[in-house]
């Protein structure tokens, strides 16, 4: 009797952790990377906004597998030699940045200019301004688009594959090539995708349920 | 008499705009000075220059003697020694009345938590806003309740001196008077405060001084009996003759 998917599910599952690793060390790269860039870009002095601007655009305008091949195969030109893991969250970590940036840039901005003028005003710097008052309303403003950024990174992880990384995706590849059949792991995987992102959503929406204070766009479905 | 703010020759343009065109004047302690005039004639650009939230492009602003204006001052020192009380209230949304009040006095004066909460309780009963309040977000409150909590905010402070930016003209005609009531038994207690109003009745019963300012200068100045019963610039008698007709005071002398 011929093997089906069914026997090979432990084999998808197992490329699960990886996927995990690649999308939470991304988005949290991207996290990282992209709250300075949004403080720098909204408050930094003017040529350090223009810097930071150009950058994103550019990260923005390469796609992602170009920027995964750059940083895999091409950085060991200049003595950088990275395994498949770092060098994919590294792509994933610095395109997130970029979006994460423009992200919390709106939602900064979206914050308004009264509320900084009146933290400056009671004797807060600009850094203690963004820190006390803009980042935390800005940051629920930003839940829903975040949540948003991180099914992208979830599901843009599937691309590591070509480097050989052995996330969900690659196995789910894997076990087609050897079963003879593309459909079903591939369904498989695709309902693996859809479960972490709903599940994700689910969590966010209780989040943004728990943080919202009256008046700040609290209650709104994801 | 101490000084405590003096403002010289002071100008700024927005491109081709000129907003202010040498205005001076100067604010001894515990004196009320009350600013009226048209819109667009740049009064709020003079509070935000005196709290250093815009750069004059040229003269000098001198708060207890000390020139804020010359560079490298650290200008947060500078604000947390100016309270600033807006139009649009700005309390922070996502605080409560109390965590309003006490955000400048923790992060800013670093005081302990609970010194703090004691300080910033005082401040809000100061101005009426009891118990049942101090809990409530921004968007609970009602406008006048917000500009209490905001006037709280600036006196918990302990500065030398209050701007007020339009205070009331957000409010509700009902909700003007317990504002007004809260400024003027702060002018009562010897605050130093520069207020820009069009409240010609709190101006008549509050000001030491009213300045008339129209076309970024201030055109005339004097006793709020002077300037507000009797100018003599024709511009400023226009501008009042259109705020009494609008209400009505029938105390024109």
């Amino acid at each position: 009797m011929a093997l089906t998917v069914w026997d090979y599910l432990p084999v998808i599952f197992s490329g699960i952790t990886n996927t995990l690793i690649l999308t939470l060390a991304g988005v949290g790269l991207g996290f990282a990377l992209g709250i300075p860039m949004a403080f720098a870009e909204v408050l930094g002095p003017r040529p350090v906004q223009l810097a930071i601007r150009w950058v994103g655009r550019v990260i923005r305008g390469i796609p992602l597998l170009v920027l995964l091949f750059i940083i895999f195969f091409g950085f060991p030109n200049i003595g950088i030699t990275l395994p498949p893991i770092p060098s994919a969250i590294l792509a994933i970590g610095i395109r997130s940045a970029a979006y994460q940036a423009q992200l919390f840039r709106g939602a900064v901005e979206g914050v308004g200019y009264g509320q900084l003028e009146a933290a400056l005003s009671i004797g807060l710097t600009r850094w203690g301004a963004f820190r006390h008052v803009i980042l935390p309303q800005a940051l629920r403003l930003a839940i829903p688009g975040w949540v948003n950024e991180f099914t992208i990174v979830l599901k843009d992880t599937s691309l590591a594959y070509a480097i050989g990384v052995t996330e969900v995706f690659t196995q789910a590849v894997h076990v087609a090539q050897v079963i003879l059949d593309y459909l079903t792991p591939l369904l498989v995987v695709a309902a693996i995708y859809f479960t972490i992102t709903f599940t994700a959503s689910r969590l966010a929406e209780s989040v943004y349920r728990r943080v919202s204070v009256p008046g700040l766009g609290g209650g709104a479905a994801l | 008499m101490t000084v405590v703010l003096k403002v010289e020759d002071l100008w700024k343009s927005y491109k081709k705009n000129e907003v202010l065109r040498g205005v001076t004047f100067s604010v001894n302690e515990g004196e009320t000075k009350v600013i009226i005039g048209p819109s667009g004639t740049g009064k709020s650009t003079l509070l935000r220059c005196i709290n250093l939230l815009v750069r004059p492009d040229k003269g000098r602003i001198f708060l207890d003697g000390e020139e804020i204006t010359r560079p490298g001052i650290n200008e947060a020192r500078v604000r947390s020694r100016i309270g600033f009380v807006f139009q649009h209230f700005n309390l922070f949304l996502h605080l409560t009345a109390l965590e309003n009040v006490m955000l400048g006095l923790t992060k800013v004066k670093g005081m302990p938590k609970e010194k703090a909460e004691e300080a910033a309780k005082k401040a809000l009963l100061s101005v009426g806003i009891t118990e049942d309040l101090w809990h409530k977000y921004p968007a609970q409150l009602s406008g006048g309740q917000k500009q209490r909590v905001a006037i709280a905010r600036a006196i918990a402070m302990n500065p030398r001196l209050i701007l007020f930016d339009e205070p009331t003209s957000a409010l509700d005609p009902e909700l003007i008077g317990e504002v007004l009531k809260v400024m003027e038994k702060l002018a009562k207690e010897g605050m130093t405060m520069l207020v820009v109003t069009h409240e010609i009745g709190f101006a008549m019963k509050v000001a030491d001084e009213v300045m008339f300012m129209d076309g970024g200068r201030i055109i005339e100045r004097g006793p709020p009996q002077e300037v507000i019963l009797r100018p003599k610039n024709e511009r400023t008698r226009r501008f009042l003759s259109r705020i009494w007709e609008l209400y009505d005071l029938g105390v024109r002398g």
